[in-house]
């Protein structure tokens, strides 16, 4: 153990998932430093998602190992989860409680007090202003989303894990997205997006990988995604 | 494990089974009341003994499963689990024969025969909840969770159902029996553990196999070259 | 203390969303209250049948309705995978499971408020107010011994393709001792205690409860971390 440098972020060694006998994900190698980004390309069904389950450990690797802050993701479960937060394709929200309910349980969930002014400034952040008495289920895909990505201020995490963070959401939406994810960036998290919206998550990530069927075919510089050519 | 002990353990059990079987139907004397009848004894009790010993050793397999995480575990409690359901399920069979020729009727609320009923329908449950599960780590952490909670549930039901309906059948135990029923009694409760054991065995196998041929090598690894370093 | 709080925070999450979602809690009741008449349909018109069975008509009616109530608890986790949020906060799976049950438990209880009426009308009984107290103790009893290893098994059937048919399916079987205790027990109430049996039935329900409410707390982590 050295005790200087801090562990990585997020490292896979020959990492494998399998559902029956079909493989959604193998033999992948990957490496994310303390509060670096990785962008996460690929076609649908590439195994992104899988990947980023595996990594909050909510699914249980095949093969191969998977360290996540230097600790596995499945034994040390509890200190894993503290540290990182996955806002999935799923948004995980209840369509009946309002926008300040949920946000009040997931404060008070996480130990915190959920005082009018703490609420109303999470619901100011996710431009939800007017909306929050109106339950979830009236929100648009937009308004769902920016409610979950809310949530990241709330956990505080080292580690933020993102599918698809762009989709259903409109080109002021995306800017203001970009924005606000280059902030939490720079203020030290740790990204690694899983999004087709290339144009808008390059520019965020330092490292890219392409996963194709389960295996990664290209690594590189993500900005070299934007270029055509050099990635393919 | 040395499977060919195992081969021959089911082999001596059968043998044991055929010998005391045949000592029960024709060597040991007749029961005084029952006559007759009475000799589905020297198989259904043995049933009952064994197919308790088997769901115990599931339930200590589904506790070292969960404990363990590692699926070999699974493997054997579903061969134990399985065996016992048979078992179980012949006990049933074998306890309304008796009943039929005993009390005239083919069923009857009787506390070990009401128990050993529910007792299949727990572990019947189990094995659906298996065939139900599709991916393998969700099959094997609830197999044995299902097991556990079915086991524990085994000795609630009996007392509950011995309350319920107390329709006495004093259990006998083999000193006031004639002794040359125990020695039938004795030999096939040996035969058909040593049986069980051959099954249980078996089936673990299967499962292992059956695991092993979907966990097949993962697709080979892309080339290297093709990934390139940037 | 964590966990504690976690739980109660649960619970009360579960008991907004089923305020807000009253519809379906009062179909739930309404579910109830048609069992019962259909065993009015089954074994009367004649009054006396009906009064002998009644105490196992209840306990039926609470056994069926329970299904369908924790269905729900579950169905309304999985909806958004509002459950994998839950565990990634992370909340602590024992204290999910205590929340929930709490949850699934207090739904029940609140059945006996209109189903216990409806049965004395129904039925034709006449319990003394005491004994209609025991009756509404003798039934917190009984739901608790449902919403424990319900709650346990909802988690894990309402993640497969056919989770109607399962979840009692596994529940049934295992809440044997529950149904024979609070059918025996309410029918002391109901019908006099000469033998004073009452005690026994309704330690074994407070048995079965202590057992699975903290079995059921141990295993819940590992039927739910698996996915």
């Amino acid at each position: 153990m050295e005790a200087a440098a801090p562990a990585p972020a997020l490292e896979t060694r020959d990492l494998g998932r399998r559902f029956g006998r079909r493989w959604a994900l193998a033999h992948v190698d990957l490496e994310v430093p303390a509060g670096g980004s990785l962008l996460l390309a690929g076609a649908n069904g590439s195994g992104k998602t899988t990947l980023l389950r595996l990594v909050s450990g909510r699914l249980e690797s095949s093969a191969g190992t998977l360290r996540v802050f230097g600790l596995d993701p499945r034994r040390q479960r509890g200190t894993v989860r503290s540290g990182l937060s996955l806002v999935a394709h799923h948004l995980s929200l209840y369509p009946r409680l309002t926008a300040a309910e949920t946000l009040a349980l997931w404060l008070r969930l996480g130990g915190e007090e959920a005082s009018r002014a703490r609420v109303g400034e999470l619901w100011v952040e996710a431009g939800l202003e007017e909306h929050g008495d109106v339950e979830v289920g009236g929100f648009s895909a937009g308004m769902r989303k920016r409610l979950a990505l809310v949530r990241v201020r709330i956990e505080t995490p080292r580690l933020l894990l993102l599918d698809e963070p762009f989709s259903a959401l409109d080109a002021a939406g995306r800017a203001w997205l970009a924005q606000w994810l280059a902030g939490l960036h720079r203020e030290g998290v740790g990204l690694v997006i899983a999004s087709h919206a290339l144009e808008w998550a390059a520019p965020l990530c330092q490292r890219a990988v392409r996963l194709t069927a389960g295996q990664v075919t290209w690594r590189g510089p993500a900005a070299d995604l934007l270029v055509e050519g050099r990635a393919r | 494990m040395n499977r060919g002990w195992i081969r021959w353990s089911g082999l001596a059990g059968l043998v044991l089974l055929a010998v005391g079987t045949w000592i029960g139907l024709f060597v040991a004397p007749a029961e005084r009341h029952m006559g007759d009848v009475q000799r589905i004894m020297y198989v259904h009790v043995p049933s009952a003994w064994v197919a308790m010993v088997c769901y115990t050793t599931a339930f200590v397999f589904a506790i070292v499963s969960l404990w363990s995480g590692r699926r070999v575990w699974d493997d054997r409690l579903v061969g134990a689990v399985e065996v016992g359901a048979v078992l179980n399920a012949l006990l049933l069979i074998q306890g309304s024969l008796w009943g039929r020729a005993t009390w005239g009727v083919w069923w009857d609320w009787d506390v070990r025969l009401t128990t050993s009923l529910v007792m299949l329908l727990l572990f019947a449950g189990v094995l659906a909840l298996r065939r139900l599960a599709d991916d393998e780590g969700r099959r094997a952490s609830w197999s044995a969770v299902a097991t556990i909670v079915a086991y524990v549930d085994v000795p609630l039901v009996y007392f509950c159902v011995r309350w319920w309906r107390s329709l006495h059948q004093v259990q006998s135990s083999p000193d006031t029996v004639d002794p040359a029923m125990v020695v039938p009694l004795r030999l096939n409760a040996i035969g058909l553990l040593l049986v069980a054991i051959w099954m249980a065995s078996r089936r673990r196998r299967i499962e292992g196999a059956r695991r092993e041929a979907e966990s097949a090598a993962p697709p080979a690894r892309v080339a290297s070259e093709e990934v390139a370093r940037a | 203390m964590k966990l504690a709080r976690q739980a109660w925070l649960i619970f009360r999450k579960d008991l907004l969303l089923e305020w807000r979602g009253r519809a379906r809690t009062v179909s739930v009741i309404l579910f109830g209250i048609v069992t019962l008449v259909l065993f009015s349909f089954a074994l009367g018109p004649e009054a006396e049948p009906l009064r002998r069975g009644a105490a196992g008509f209840l306990t039926l009616a609470l056994l069926l309705s329970s299904v369908l109530g924790l269905n729900e608890s579950f169905r309304l986790e999985q909806e958004d995978r509002a459950l994998d949020g839950l565990l990634l906060r992370p909340v602590e799976p024992t204290a999910l499971f205590y929340g929930k049950a709490m949850g699934s438990a207090f739904l029940l209880l609140l059945l006996a408020v209109v189903l216990l009426p409806a049965a004395v009308v129904l039925y034709d009984l006449s319990p003394t107010p005491g004994g209609m107290l025991r009756l509404l103790g003798l039934w917190a009893l009984a739901a608790a011994g449902l919403a424990a290893p319900g709650t346990l098994y909802a988690a894990i059937t309402g993640r497969l393709q056919s989770q109607d048919v399962a979840l009692p399916l596994l529940l049934f079987p295992l809440v044997v001792p529950v149904l024979l205790g609070s059918v025996k027990a309410m029918d002391l109430v109901l019908t006099g205690d000469p033998m004073r049996q009452l005690q026994s039935w309704t330690l074994l329900l407070a048995g079965f409860d202590a057992i699975y409410w903290s079995v059921c707390g141990v295993l819940f982590p590992f039927a739910i971390e698996e996915s």
